[in-house]
């Protein structure tokens, strides 16, 4: 009985004095990978994690309200990259992050650079990258193998990587007279827009916004964007009726059905493709980095990275919980379960480069990464950027009148705050 | 007294006592209702950034000022009062029809008439979801049935104005059951003899519901409208879900307005200030309905 005592006291204790830490992600395969895994975690350390995972807008919304620079409802959040000026000022730098007890602090040099690039802000890194998302180029590489000859007589080259954008057009005409839609586009008033308007305008060497001397200007060149708008637009001849409100759901349905030959792709999204309880395509896909535009190779970037309140009261659990995340050892683990790895030594391990085919062409695409503009008051360009972007390829307005309104009302949204 | 006028008469003398246990309610409401009211014209005051807490400066009135250059708050409330008028009327239309369809008895018509209120208990989500979904170019029922009629198929979501007409069929496929539902209990209480003196003195179809149901149904009718007003102003997560208030601004309602500046662009007063007029056109529709349709003695 008295043994009992003991055994029950001491569960009550070691329950009161395990530190709790609250933690706000996105919810998609890359997060159910960690929360399967969480059981590991706090056997291991002793920490107790409460891992809220939210639709990636509702993250946003929650750290908005959750998190000030006095008090913090949470302990560790995932923000999506062009979100971080607007949370810069409440977020503790990396460099400042305790040092780990049973993992160590990832060194900068194991992420891949532009992923970093994704957590600064103002010269200082904001938090730890946590996810390699990066456009990638998508493909069915059965159609290709299937038609290899009779596109090599048409066109004169060999199908396959579009190295391109008349290539990759070429190919959407050739799969389009053959009943398979050529491209699957992104079209519904989303960010999803917003990356695609961005990945465009550089492809054209174009870009919205530019910092300067401390003072924001929009340099979108009108010219440039118009000829972006107008190559979406060709694109979109070759996509599936009602491509002109096509979101993530839409796309992921059309391509897992096996009626797009090709697409852009969030890797986080494609263990969807590759998953034969959900796609009629999983294993029938090749992956490399987007197609040179008319001026260069982008390919448009999207890191989440974990960050630290500086209002929170665990940092070092909340900084545990980090490092253990974005350790090798659990890496692989997490990386079986379904996690988009940002290590380089992750994405180019050879055990998971043969699981995970796409892993290569995230390392190479992430050579290309380009930003959305970062900016304190992203949002509202980006509400800007989408609307008038769905508005010209749609043909709503001519592009020429949709760069021109483009420009005026980023103008507007920067006087509005006084840049 | 107006004819057609619903009359309110105040019992004169209530006891004293009677108040000290309306102080609960009073208290209760006070809090549930009231404060969030008067906390919204607090937040309106201030210029405040939701993730800047400590920038939070008072302007006084500088956001209301700024909701009337604001060319986008326009636009919305064109759209929000369009939709007011375009649903409302189709849906009283269609309610007052079916409840006089349904007035008289006929096998099964206590299950039918059940059965007509579904779509008002589907939750606004669901709702937008299902017609979402419905409305999708490609594998959507209704694109199904239009292009075996022989048409072209529609991209209902993607172009503005079909996208527009799309939200205000959601809403009249939703919510026609409330005027029915409304209307039908206004007809049980109007008193059989009249309605058969009227047939034996003559007096057709039409001129029985024009001269005879619409004047004493007037009351009933207003209370719908009012009801169902108040609630087409508030209308949110059907559009949120079909729309997000796309494609451009063509479906961005008031409410989806008000949403966006307050949890997208994370501007709290000002989008308490837009949440406040929003209020006051609620209580200047109610006052003038009111204030028509009802008598108080």
């Amino acid at each position: 009985m008295r043994k009992f005592s003991v055994l029950i006291t001491l569960l009550i204790a070691t329950f009161l004095i395990a530190t709790t830490i609250n933690v706000l992600v996105w919810d998609d395969a890359h997060t159910e990978a960690v929360k399967s895994l969480i059981k590991v975690f706090e056997k291991e350390t002793g920490i107790k994690v409460n891992f809220e995972m939210l639709p990636s807008r509702s993250v946003l919304e929650k750290t908005a309200i959750g998190v000030s620079s006095q008090k913090t409802d949470y302990d560790l959040v995932a923000i999506d990259e062009p979100f971080i000026p607007q949370f810069s000022d409440l977020l503790l730098p990396y460099d400042e992050w305790p040092e780990g007890s049973k993992y160590k602090k990832p060194s900068l040099k194991v992420v891949l650079p532009e992923a970093f690039r994704a957590a600064e802000w103002k010269g200082v890194i904001r938090g730890l990258p946590i996810n390699g998302n990066v456009y990638v180029w998508m493909a069915r590489k059965d159609l290709i193998e299937k038609y290899q000859d009779e596109f090599k007589k048409e066109y004169g080259y060999d199908l396959g990587f579009p190295d391109t954008f008349d290539q990759l057009i070429d190919m959407a005409k050739f799969f389009t007279k053959k009943g398979i839609y050529g491209f699957g586009p992104f079209t519904i008033k989303s960010e999803g827009a917003t990356c695609e308007a961005i990945f465009m305008f550089e492809s054209f060497g174009t870009s919205v916004l530019e910092l300067k001397d401390g003072k924001y200007k929009v340099v979108l060149d009108k010219e440039k964007a118009v000829k972006a708008i107008e190559f979406y637009k060709e694109l979109l001849k070759y996509s599936p009726p009602g491509a002109t409100a096509y979101g993530h759901s839409e796309r992921i349905a059309a391509f897992n059905q096996g009626k797009i030959f090709t697409m852009f792709q969030w890797p986080a999204i494609i263990p969807s493709h590759e998953n034969p309880d959900e796609s009629l395509v999983a294993g029938k896909i090749l992956y490399g980095p987007p197609p040179a535009g008319p001026e260069k190779r982008v390919a448009i970037r999207g890191c989440w990275i974990l960050a630290i309140p500086k209002a929170s009261k665990n940092k070092k659990a909340a900084a545990e919980f980090a490092y253990w995340w974005a350790s090798k050892e659990m890496g692989k683990k997490l990386v079986k379960a379904g996690m988009t790895p940002v290590r380089e030594d992750l994405l180019l391990d050879p055990e998971l480069r043969s699981e995970k085919p796409w892993f290569v062409a995230i390392f190479q695409s992430m050579k290309y990464a380009v930003a959305r503009p970062r900016f304190e008051k992203y949002p509202e360009v980006s509400d800007v950027i989408q609307r008038y972007w769905i508005s010209a390829v749609t043909g709503q307005i001519t592009p020429e009148e949709a760069i021109d309104k483009m420009v005026e009302e980023i103008k507007n949204v920067l006087r509005k705050y006084g840049y | 007294m107006s004819s057609g006028s619903m009359v309110i008469k105040r019992k004169p003398g209530v006891a004293p006592q009677a108040l000290y246990f309306l102080v609960p309610a009073i208290i209760l409401v006070g809090f549930v209702l009231i404060f969030p009211i008067i906390f919204a014209f607090f937040l309106s005051t201030f210029k405040w950034p939701l993730v800047e807490t400590e920038n939070r400066q008072f302007i006084f009135v500088d956001n209301y000022i700024n909701i009337f250059k604001d060319k986008e708050f326009w636009h919305a409330l064109y759209l929000q009062i369009g939709f007011i008028l375009i649903a409302i009327p189709i849906e009283l239309v269609i309610g007052f029809s079916v409840a006089l369809l349904f007035n008289r008895s006929f096998p099964f018509a206590t299950l039918i008439r059940s059965l007509l209120l579904l779509p008002v208990f589907v939750l606004p989500v669901l709702s937008g979801l299902t017609w979402r979904l419905m409305l999708q170019p490609e594998y959507g029922p209704l694109n199904y049935l239009i292009s075996k009629l022989g048409f072209k198929q529609l991209t209902w979501l993607a172009d503005p104005k079909l996208a527009y007409t799309a939200i205000i069929i959601q809403d009249i496929w939703r919510m026609w059951p409330f005027m029915f539902m409304i209307i039908y209990a206004g007809l049980t209480t109007i008193p059989k003899d009249l309605i058969e003196a009227a047939k034996l003195d003559g007096a057709r179809f039409r001129d029985r519901v024009f001269k005879i149901i619409i004047p004493l149904l007037k009351p009933t009718i207003a209370t719908a409208l009012l009801l169902r007003i108040i609630d087409a102003l508030r209308i949110f997560s059907e559009v949120f879900i079909m729309t997000e208030g796309g494609p451009g601004n063509a479906t961005t309602l008031l409410s989806i307005y008000i949403y966006r500046q307050a949890f997208r662009y994370f501007n709290m007063g000002y989008s308490s200030a837009m949440a406040i007029v929003l209020m006051l056109i609620s209580l200047i529709i109610a006052l003038a309905i009111v204030s028509k349709n009802f008598e108080v003695e």
